[in-house]
């Protein structure tokens, strides 16, 4: 078959925690793209792992069963699997039994699975709504806004200032989660309402400290849930988005949340399962809105499922990749405020972190990701000095093992926690958990990235920033640092002797400040 | 709020009066002989599946409550009256048009049907013959009692029944005593009737009349495998024909020596096929769907057609079959006239027939070259039979040979039996292309035909999807997805016909080819919903049954009231073949009220009563009855000028928005949607077919006034498209068209 290579077709299926969802887009040369293929069926997975923890064997039947079908459709685009992407979220992601569902579900359909995170799934809710407003007027684009999805087994929030993230996370509160909850407890719609606040109300507090939630003017809600509602009373703006307000919203899922399941199933044309969620979800929704001051909310008629495809077209070149990526940075370097940073050192070991990665780069061996990580380690290094001076380095670890940072992965945050702890004079060892059980490639990386922090740091030992520029020669063997202008490097000079020594030993290079 | 008597006419009996128009058909002298003969084949044809389904249906209702009342609260046990009373009045007139009209005109043409009483001596010889070698061998007389009959009754299938009576003499004594315990003799006199229930009485195992209560009767089936019209040597020059059944009746009594023949009929039975399939065997549908063709054959029986003199037989039939008078219809000519259409076909006698209208392929679309650019390039309509159905075949071919093609779905409720678009789908199938055939099992009378070439596409490897639980999928529908240059490109072809070429000969139909974006996309999702890809999703432009279909016409009806002002009355015109739909009859009268105008167009039964002052003056309801059947469902919505017109699968029928998935679709393109406007328009100026409904139910047509040309509104269809060929072949040519690669 003859194939123009000007023509494109990208599947994702993913498997959430309500359904099964499939989307086929064309792409075109100049990037641009176009949904030609969509589906969905409902499969209550995220109640199997919300109520018993694991998938059962039934629901993994009939997972086998929809993935099938979802097969018969790739073949009738004739997609070749290298443009399908299959992503699980919650409900697998949480599932005890992932790792053996995950087996049979590449074993019998041949896909392999990529389970993405939280924040991940934050980060593709990011480019999707980006997207979507790409042509909104700017007064919205640029707004205060939270982004919520409500979804079926987490919730993701992130939070902008004027159009730039200042912070995202990922809670484990789904629907389904509150629904199982209100059940085992035997609960009522009151009681339901009553659990949901309080759970809003104490998560909201925290959200308020990073930005004041009354200044937000509109909240962003992805999710089924939110899309039926803006289908009943919302304002289509485009194709891509609506626009509710906020009283309409609140009107409709009061009087949603009065409907019962049947109702709820032949007015909405919706699944039991969804009609299930159904009240939760909105409620969820409601609840934030009322703790903002945004009098609209925006829905996007776009999904995870698009955003996995604007990821895929976004190369690491691609101008909208850089503001991306400026994102996850302004999310990082909000992070460090949370911990009083010295800003001056930690921009300071940054830029030259990054000057010599830049040098070095064709000895690195790594991507422009891993000089996204560098970037952050660096900015971050000392967030646990704010715990305690000595051993500050564990304690760098500890926090960013356990901090969101918008756009990051789990696997990230790893990676970043570990180099942040190799940035004093320790180096790894067995007896590092953290470290060991990182994969080859990724310990490779925290051991290049690590070499070059320490080196950084040691430039700035006295935290005054007082050699404010640096000549980098390589010969062949070894690594010339040259001051610019003059300055006393006593100090310096005996930091890297204590801290050159990964770098010497990972790259066979002896390091010489002059 | 007038009562609901008033509100609705009953289905039932307007149905029968869509049979009465087309009885008017044969009855019609305008109407070429043979034509008219083909009308009254059809007349019963329709009654047939009139009474197999729709009063079958009643009289279930009947049986499980008989309190039951239709949307004009009209008992059923009065409906079944009333339905009776009046077919018998039809069927006498069809009757009376037969032997006093078309039969006498036919033999005035040449053309002769000598019954048994007519026979001359060298027919006799011939028939002779015939039957011992052609149709004996075939024959099998049950000798029956009254409690045997049931069963063996094959639905539809034409039988003889004769009352027998023995002409050998056995004394009483050993001998007889004998041949009663052998069975040799029938029917004991000890045990009365059931002595020989069922038991099979042939040429050789002589048996004679006992002594019991019944004379004994035997039923012979009249073989369905022979022509049933056996036309007669003749050195006249002239045609004459006799019927099998005549033949067999002449000649029965053959089959039973020893007997003499007291009285004899033919009857015909027409049974319940309204049962439904087992819609929960989703493992093994198409087997439960074979049993219920196989029980649609010993089903309840509702209607007895018979013909001859034998009040016994026919009191016999009656009772053993439980049928009341109201439900045996004794007619006094051949009977079945359904099975005469051979007859209509007769070669030679063309003067007898319609003449022949050709089916054009539509002018402008090319003809020699594959059809992709020019439906990228614009939508096009196909109106056949006016336009031939050629161009569809040759897009499914089209498609099947075309490499860059990757994927064609397709529905299909009924094709024909040799259908080139199951070939092409097969074709295409083995080239490696991704094929999905919808499979509607459930179309009734056709589900034999369909398991068969169902199983013929899964074999090469065709995604086959036999329909879907409870629903039968009625939209037809045809995607294409072809791999351009410039990326995907993907063709529909939406219709309000069946992917069935042999019935686009004289079904009027509607179709249209596009590659718009928007349908496209959304025929993709339609397809994954029906093939179980899919949970329900929105669409935007095709709109989908059971899902919104009703509610979107109420909206439009109800948008028609909102955009009405008494300066520019809002108007509806929609065409189908049944409105029966109480919700939009209401939504109709309503607008009908808000001062909108209504111009119906309903081939078949219609529930809406027009011409009723404060309910529904403005609504007009015209019926037209020609060659073709009309067929195609346009409904047009004038917006406030910024006309609305979609075409569609679906009737007005709760059938078909609340238990078929069915389509209908929006004709985008302006100059398409103009040219179907104006079609629909010109209906209501037909004043050759046209029936148009009074407010007391009955159906006047109407002639040409003074003055005023006749209009036949089939015939100007077809002299237009014919005259566009004309007038294009006649356009000189201004380039050669030149072949190079």
């Amino acid at each position: 078959m003859n194939e123009p290579n000007r023509l494109r077709l990208e599947a994702v299926i993913e498997i959430g925690a309500t359904g099964i969802r499939l989307l086929v887009v064309e792409v075109s040369e100049d990037g641009t793209w176009s949904v030609i293929d969509r589906s969905e069926r409902a499969l209550a997975l995220g109640r199997d792992v919300f109520t018993t923890g694991a998938i059962s064997r039934d629901s993994l039947l009939q997972c086998l069963a929809i993935l099938n079908r979802n097969r018969e459709i790739l073949a009738s685009w004739a997609i070749a699997d290298e443009h399908v992407t299959v992503v699980a979220t919650s409900a697998i992601r949480e599932a005890r039994n992932r790792d053996s569902i995950l087996d049979r579900l590449a074993v019998k359909t041949g896909f392999r699975v990529k389970v993405i995170d939280g924040i991940e799934e934050n980060r593709l809710m990011y480019l999707v709504v980006d997207y979507a407003l790409r042509d909104a007027p700017s007064k919205m684009s640029k707004a205060n806004s939270i982004i919520l999805d409500v979804g079926g087994g987490s919730t993701e929030i992130m939070l902008l200032q004027k159009g730039k993230m200042v912070a995202a996370h990922s809670f484990r509160m789904g629907t389904v989660i509150i629904e199982q909850q209100i059940k085992a407890m035997m609960g009522s719609s009151k009681d339901m309402r009553r659990f949901l606040a309080e759970y809003i109300r104490t998560t909201a507090e925290n959200l308020n400290n990073e930005l004041r939630l009354d200044r937000v003017t509109q909240l962003v809600a992805i999710g089924n849930d939110a899309r039926l509602v803006a289908r009943s009373v919302g304002t289509q703006m485009t194709d891509l988005y609506a626009v509710i307000k906020r009283e309409d919203f609140i009107a409709f899922v009061e009087r949603i949340t009065g409907y019962s399941i049947e109702e709820s199933v032949q007015h909405f044309r919706i699944s039991y399962s969804e009609a299930e969620s159904l009240a939760p979800g909105l409620l969820a929704y409601q609840f934030f809105l009322e703790m903002t001051g945004a009098d609209i909310v925006v829905v996007p008629y776009l999904s995870i499922r698009e955003g996995m495809i604007i990821s895929q077209l976004s190369g690491p070149e691609n101008l909208a990749r850089e503001e991306f990526n400026d994102q996850i940075i302004a999310s990082a370097v909000n992070l460090g405020k949370r911990y009083h940073l010295d800003e001056a050192h930690s921009g300071y070991v940054t830029r030259i972190a990054l000057k010599l990665y830049d040098e070095l780069e064709s000895e690195l061996g790594l991507d422009r990701h891993a000089r996204l990580l560098l970037q952050i380690a660096s900015i971050l290094h000392d967030v646990g000095s704010f715990i305690r001076s000595s051993d500050h380095h564990i304690h760098s670890q500890y926090i960013l093992g356990h901090s969101d940072i918008f756009g990051l992965n789990r696997d990230d945050m790893n990676i970043l926690s570990n180099v942040v702890r190799y940035h004093r004079s320790e180096v790894p060892s067995p007896t590092h958990l953290g470290y060991i059980s990182l994969p080859r490639s990724d310990r490779t990386m925290v051991l290049k990235l690590a070499s070059l922090l320490r080196i950084a740091d040691a430039l700035d030992r006295g935290h005054s920033q007082h050699i404010n520029d640096f000549d980098i020669e390589l010969t062949r063997d070894t690594l010339i640092l040259r001051a610019k202008g003059t300055h006393d490097v006593t100090l310096e000079r005996l930091a890297l002797d204590e801290k050159a020594d990964l770098f010497e030993e990972v790259f066979g290079y002896k390091l010489i400040m002059v | 709020m007038k009562e609901d008597s008033d509100k609705y006419f009953n289905r039932e009996l307007s149905w029968v009066e869509f049979n009465a128009r087309v009885l008017e058909e044969a009855r019609n002298k305008d109407v070429p002989l043979l034509e008219r003969l083909r009308f009254l084949t059809i007349v019963s044809s329709n009654f047939d599946e009139f009474f197999m389904v729709r009063v079958a249906s009643l009289k279930a209702q009947f049986c499980q409550n008989p309190e039951c009342r239709d949307d004009a609260g009209i008992p059923v046990r009065e409906q079944l009256d009333r339905i009776s009373r009046r077919v018998h009045e039809l069927v006498n007139k069809q009757y009376d048009a037969l032997l006093g009209d078309i039969l006498p005109a036919l033999s005035a043409e040449g053309i002769h049907y000598i019954s048994p009483a007519g026979y001359t001596p060298s027919q006799l010889r011939f028939l002779d013959g015939f039957f011992m070698t052609d149709v004996f061998p075939l024959l099998t007389p049950l000798r029956t009692s009254m409690d045997g009959i049931l069963p063996s009754i094959g639905n539809l299938r034409l039988h003889a029944a004769f009352l027998l009576k023995s002409n050998i003499e056995v004394p009483t004594g050993p001998l007889a005593d004998f041949l009663l315990k052998t069975g040799a003799l029938g029917s004991s006199g000890n045990d009365g009737q059931s002595g020989s229930a069922g038991k099979q009485v042939n040429g050789e195992n002589r048996g004679s009349e006992g002594e019991g209560d019944h004379p004994p009767l035997a039923i012979v089936q009249i073989p369905a495998s022979i022509a049933r019209i056996v036309w007669l040597p003749d050195d006249t020059g002239t045609h004459c024909f006799t019927l099998l059944d005549d033949v067999v009746c002449a000649f029965g009594k053959r089959l039973f020596p020893g007997f003499n023949v007291e009285e004899n009929i033919l009857f015909k039975v027409a049974r319940d096929a309204d049962f439904a399939v087992d819609e929960d065997r989703d493992e093994d549908f198409i087997a439960a769907m074979q049993e219920v063709l196989v029980s649609r054959l010993s089903s309840v029986p509702v209607r007895l057609i018979c013909t001859g003199e034998s009040p016994k037989i026919l009191s016999y039939l009656k009772e053993a079959m439980y049928l009341q008078e109201l439900d045996v219809y004794p007619v006094p000519g051949p009977i079945d006239l359904s099975t005469l259409v051979d007859l209509a076909n007769i070669e030679g006698f063309d003067h007898l027939r319609n003449p022949l209208w050709k089916n054009y392929w539509p002018v402008g679309l090319p003809s020699d070259t594959p059809l992709w650019d020019e439906f990228k390039r614009t939508d096009v309509l196909l109106h056949v039979p006016y336009n031939s159905y050629e161009p569809v075949l040759r897009f499914i071919n089209d498609a099947s040979d075309d490499p860059d093609v990757i994927a064609i779905k397709m529905t299909l409720y009924r094709t024909s039996g040799d259908s080139p678009i199951i070939k092409a789908l097969e074709r295409a199938a083995r080239a490696g292309k991704h094929v999905t055939a919808f499979v509607e099992l459930k179309a009734r009378f056709d589900e034999a035909r369909n398991i068969s070439w169902a199983h013929r596409l899964e074999e090469v490897g065709v995604i086959v999807v036999y329909g879907i639980a409870r629903l039968k999928v009625h939209a037809k529908i045809l995607l294409v997805v072809r791999r351009e240059t410039d990326g995907i490109r993907r063709y529909v072809h939406l219709s309000t016909g069946n992917y069935n070429d042999r019935t686009a000969r004289f079904y009027v139909d509607m179709s249209l080819f596009t590659s718009n974006q928007d349908i496209a996309n959304d025929a993709t999702l339609f397809f994954n919903m029906i093939s179980g890809y899919s949970a329900i999703m929105n669409t935007k432009r095709l709109v989908m049954a059971p899902i919104d279909l009703k509610n979107r016409l109420i909206s439009l009806i109800d948008r028609e009231i909102e955009r009405t002002v008494p300066e520019r009355p809002g108007q509806i015109i929609a065409k189908m073949n049944s409105l029966g739909d109480p919700e939009i009859i209401d939504a109709l009268y309503r607008a009908n009220r808000a001062g909108v105008r209504i111009l119906l167009n309903v081939r078949g039964l219609c529930m809406l009563v027009p011409g009723v002052a404060g309910m529904s003056e403005n609504i007009t309801v015209v019926s037209v009855i020609d060659r073709y059947l009309e067929h195609t469902r346009i409904f047009s919505f004038e917006n406030g000028g910024a006309d609305e017109l979609f075409l569609s699968s679906a009737d007005w029928m709760p059938r078909n928005l609340d238990r078929r998935i069915e389509l209908m679709f929006p004709v985008l393109q302006e100059n398409i949607r103009k040219e179907i406007k104006e079609i629909l328009l010109l209906y209501f100026s037909d004043n050759m077919k046209a029936h148009y409904l009074q407010s007391d139910g009955s159906w006047i047509r109407r002639h040409p006034v003074k003055g005023e040309k006749p209009l036949r509104i089939q015939e100007l269809f077809h002299e237009a498209e014919k005259k566009r060929w004309e007038l294009f072949e006649q356009e000189p040519q201004k380039e050669f068209i030149v072949r190079r690669t």
